[in-house]
């Protein structure tokens, strides 16, 4: 078998190495494990294919590896797996290298040096797991068990994480998604009782704002919009940027940032005062159409107009065409949302546009979730510790924030402040909020805080190269998970899991065997006292026939209802009807429907930065995979070239961009794909970590210059009330 | 036999006075204890092929919980609950009634 590396050394001289224990080379990388063939020409036969759920990001697209002398040659995608339409996308394609990568962690490290000096020694997992247990007992005494606080990304494992922190008696776990979605869960939550999944198959016509689905990928949506437009269904985009989907759409408007809820409640407007919507859906299924026909009157398209920056009688003429395609018609509801501190409030405008239309639960809508039937696991019966303090760090802080998801940034904020009580030790899963969270110097100042901080991770990520601990994990590719659960309206309602399809590499462990291990050392062993094996049977065990169909196709289907599930049930808000007007949020003194109010003007020479995906990178977990990263080797400030003739910057300059937050130094990219009062730049470059070698010293850092404003109702990151200046820099 | 049926009865009766009040309070108990509470107490039967019908927080809406609550004497499980203090109880409502279906906050899991 070949062994080929641009930076790697053949197995046999890593064998060699890795028996070496040379610290040093832990965070720099540049050591590499077996290859794929592929560039020996290609594969041989007599390869074996193995199912398995790929990782790249969210979506978890069932896949199947061709792996040959126990080395993964090549990753393709399932075609029995629906929810992609049997596609793998390019990051996809790209988690070979995830596996293989020179910059893999291999082996425990603590920290010898000064937090985030890099100088690390390599230890024991017995050491590692002992100085664990060791700091979970000390600081729980100290601090109580919630002084130890928990944040797991969305991995198939993190359930152990959740059940770990539980365990233990900690309430303060985080997720990555107060930094993306809560705003959007909670506006559609707080209308329809459920958070929709669009039918973007069967749909006549998309509003998209505030959502790039031809580059940041979500299946089915990605492929089923243009399946739909395909067979004439249009696209309307409204985005500041001139994203692929904006290329890609029938229509493209360049919003003004932060008016979206103007155009919604002025296509509100048109669809009451022009009797365009569905009356008797409405009459039958929502509560409030008379307070909000009072309360749209004053939104006019001519109002709007002023606001968005797009012309009345097309804010007119789209309400009247998403009307005359209802209800196969929707406003996308999107998915990150994390943009403005009213982003609840700017998709319920979104959610009350759909409740007009009629579409819910309905061919070509919004479809409730489906009946999956997948079981929780094994249950347990965590303790409760009467010494605890009464509630989460972040609790009260915002108004409805999810108890169980909690607020990154207010979590934050009460860490640094040690109020309500001191938060001094930190575990983390796949995840990396010095990349993801807005204002790093916070997240800086946040870890310098605590006593004790473990990361575990596939590499040496910002976040770990911070902590005092760092566990080297599993690629998804070597490790066996609990099953998973999918939705994907007409595609799918469906289980996947994984199991390894190559043995794991180095010292590399599952996060369950860690919490197993770290569990029994502090006598809570009794809440791991299983197998993944004898997890997945009790999740399974009420679907016939489910681990058949996972070993034989990859992926368990249920046939279940799609459409009209809701009919003879309630729907799940207070009212118990879709709520055009939210009775709870009357009730708590908050704006029962959405209230517009203009952004703030930013001045001369400041404009808005915005975030966004593109379709080869992932937040930040994929920007060093070296397939990935020649795509994309660094990132540009996008910025229009009205604004960069004023100040004197030409397209590859070097220039500084500096919020209240930070400042970076960064290339420029001048370009009419962005309005002049907004600039862009990809998220996860100017790294601090050198262990991420195919990126480091590569662009600059959208977490540092993105400020930490919050959406008041859930407490979610509001990245886009970011203002900027941008300066040529002094030759 | 009488007097320990006039004792489960004085605290029937003693547990609906508090009980109106907690309910009267919107669930004002602590809810993360409540959880244990009810995993502890009420999960044991009311589980999925348990001794009762599986149960989780938003297997009712809000209203419904309050109906149960405040009907508790007449449930078959009457007994175990009355061998509940007033204070638990004020709490496992206030874990059923925060995370039921039509609540902000309904829970995840069943």
């Amino acid at each position: 078998m070949a062994q080929t590396s641009s930076r790697g050394i053949s197995r046999r001289g890593f064998l060699k190495l890795a028996g070496a224990a040379g610290a040093a080379a832990a965070v720099g990388g540049g050591v590499t494990g077996p290859r794929p063939a592929q560039a020996a020409g290609g594969i041989k036969p007599g390869f074996t294919s193995k199912y398995s759920v790929c990782d790249m990001c969210f979506n978890k697209c069932s896949l199947i590896a061709r792996v040959q002398d126990g080395v993964i040659q090549k990753l393709d995608p399932n075609p029995k797996f629906l929810k992609s339409r049997g596609m793998l996308c390019a990051k996809g394609n790209a988690g070979v290298e995830q596996v293989y990568g020179a910059d893999r962690l291999k082996y425990p490290l603590l920290r010898v040096g000064e937090r985030g000096e890099g100088k690390f020694k390599r230890i024991s997992w017995d050491q590692a797991l002992d100085l664990m247990a060791a700091n979970f007992k000390k600081i729980g005494e100290q601090y109580t068990r919630c002084g130890f606080m928990f944040m797991a990304g969305s991995d198939m494992q993190s359930t152990f994480v959740h059940r770990f922190a539980e365990a233990y008696g900690s309430y303060n776990t985080l997720s990555h998604e107060s930094m993306c979605l809560i705003a959007g869960t909670r506006a559609f939550l707080d209308t329809f009782g459920e958070v929709p999944i669009p039918d973007m198959l069967y749909t006549k016509y998309v509003v998209m704002a505030g959502a790039n689905r031809f580059e940041s990928l979500v299946t089915p949506d990605s492929m089923d919009l243009m399946t739909a437009m395909k067979n004439g269904a249009k696209l309307v985009v409204l985005d500041p940027r001139y994203t692929k989907t904006a290329a890609k759409a029938d229509e493209w408007f360049a919003i003004k940032p932060r008016t979206d809820m103007a155009f919604m409640l002025a296509i509100a407007h048109v669809l009451i005062t022009e009797n365009l919507y569905d009356k008797k859906f409405v009459a039958a299924k929502t509560y409030g159409i008379e307070q909000l026909t009072k309360h749209v009157k004053p939104y006019t398209p001519q109002w709007a107009a002023e606001q968005c920056d797009i012309p009345a009688e097309e804010i007119q003429r789209i309400a009247r065409e998403l009307a005359a395609a209802a209800p196969a018609a929707m406003v996308y509801p999107g998915r990150r949302s994390s943009n403005y501190t009213d982003s609840t409030q700017i998709r319920r405008s979104y959610a009350i546009v759909n409740a007009l239309l009629g579409n819910w639960d309905r061919p070509g809508g919004l479809t409730a979730a489906r009946v999956v039937g997948l079981g929780g696991g094994i249950p347990f019966e965590a303790p409760f510790y009467e010494d605890n303090p009464e509630d989460r760090i972040d609790a009260g802080k915002a108004t409805l924030m999810f108890p169980e998801e909690g607020s990154f940034k207010l979590a934050r904020d009460a860490v640094l402040e040690g109020k309500p009580y001191p938060v001094k030790g930190f575990f983390l899963y796949h995840t990396n909020p010095m990349q993801t969270a807005a204002n790093r110097s916070k997240t800086v100042a946040m870890l310098n805080s605590m006593e004790f901080v473990v990361t575990m991770d596939i590499h040496m990520s910002d976040t770990a190269y911070m902590a005092d601990l760092v566990l080297p994990s599993q690629t998804y590719l070597e490790r066996q998970d609990p099953c998973s659960a999918q939705q994907g309206s007409s595609a799918c309602a469906c289980v996947v899991m994984r199991d390894p399809v190559v043995a794991p590499l180095y010292e590399s462990k599952p996060v369950f065997w860690v919490m197993q291990q770290v569990a029994g050392r502090l006598g809570m062993g009794e809440y791991f006292d299983f197998t993944i094996e004898q997890f997945r049977d009790k999740q399974l065990a009420g679907l016939t026939g489910g681990m058949d169909a996972l070993k034989r196709d990859g992926v368990y289907y249920n046939p279940s209802k799609l459409y009209g599930v809701y009919e003879g049930k309630i729907y799940k808000t207070k009212s118990h009807k879709i709520e055009l007007f939210n009775s709870r949020y009357a009730e708590m003194g908050l704006e029962p429907m959405p209230v517009y109010t203009p952004p703030k003007p930013g001045g001369f020479a400041r404009m808005r930065m915005v975030v966004g995906r593109n379709a080869v990178i992932t937040q930040s977990s994929s920007q060093n995979n070296a397939l990935l990263a020649k795509f994309q080797p660094t990132n540009h400030l996008w910025i229009h070239p009205e604004r960069a003739q004023e100040l004197d910057i030409k397209d590859g300059d070097w220039v500084w961009v500096k919020s209240k937050a930070g400042k970076q130094r960064i290339k420029a990219k001048v370009t009419y794909e962005t309005r002049p009062d907004t600039v862009y730049m990809a998220t996860g470059f100017g790294v601090l970590s050198p262990g991420l070698a195919n990126i480091y010293g590569k662009g600059a850092c959208i977490a540092q210059v993105l400020t930490d404003e919050f959406d008041s109702i859930t407490g979610n990151m509001a990245m886009h009330e970011t203002w900027v200046r941008v300066g040529k820099e002094a030759a | 036999m009488l007097k320990r049926t006039i004792v489960v009865l004085l605290v029937l009766s003693f547990i609906g006075a508090g009980l109106s009040l907690a309910l009267a309070s919107g669930g004002k108990g602590n809810s993360r204890k409540g959880k244990y509470l009810y995993r502890k107490n009420c999960r044991v039967c009311h589980v999925q092929n348990g001794k009762a019908k599986e149960l989780s927080p938003i297997s009712k809406t809000q209203a419904q919980w309050k109906t149960t609550f405040a009907a508790q004497d007449k449930l078959p499980c009457a007994a175990e609950w009355a061998k509940l203090k007033e204070k638990d109880i004020t709490d496992i409502y206030a874990y059923l009634w925060g995370h039921a279906k039509d609540s902000p906050s309904p829970a995840k899991c069943k």
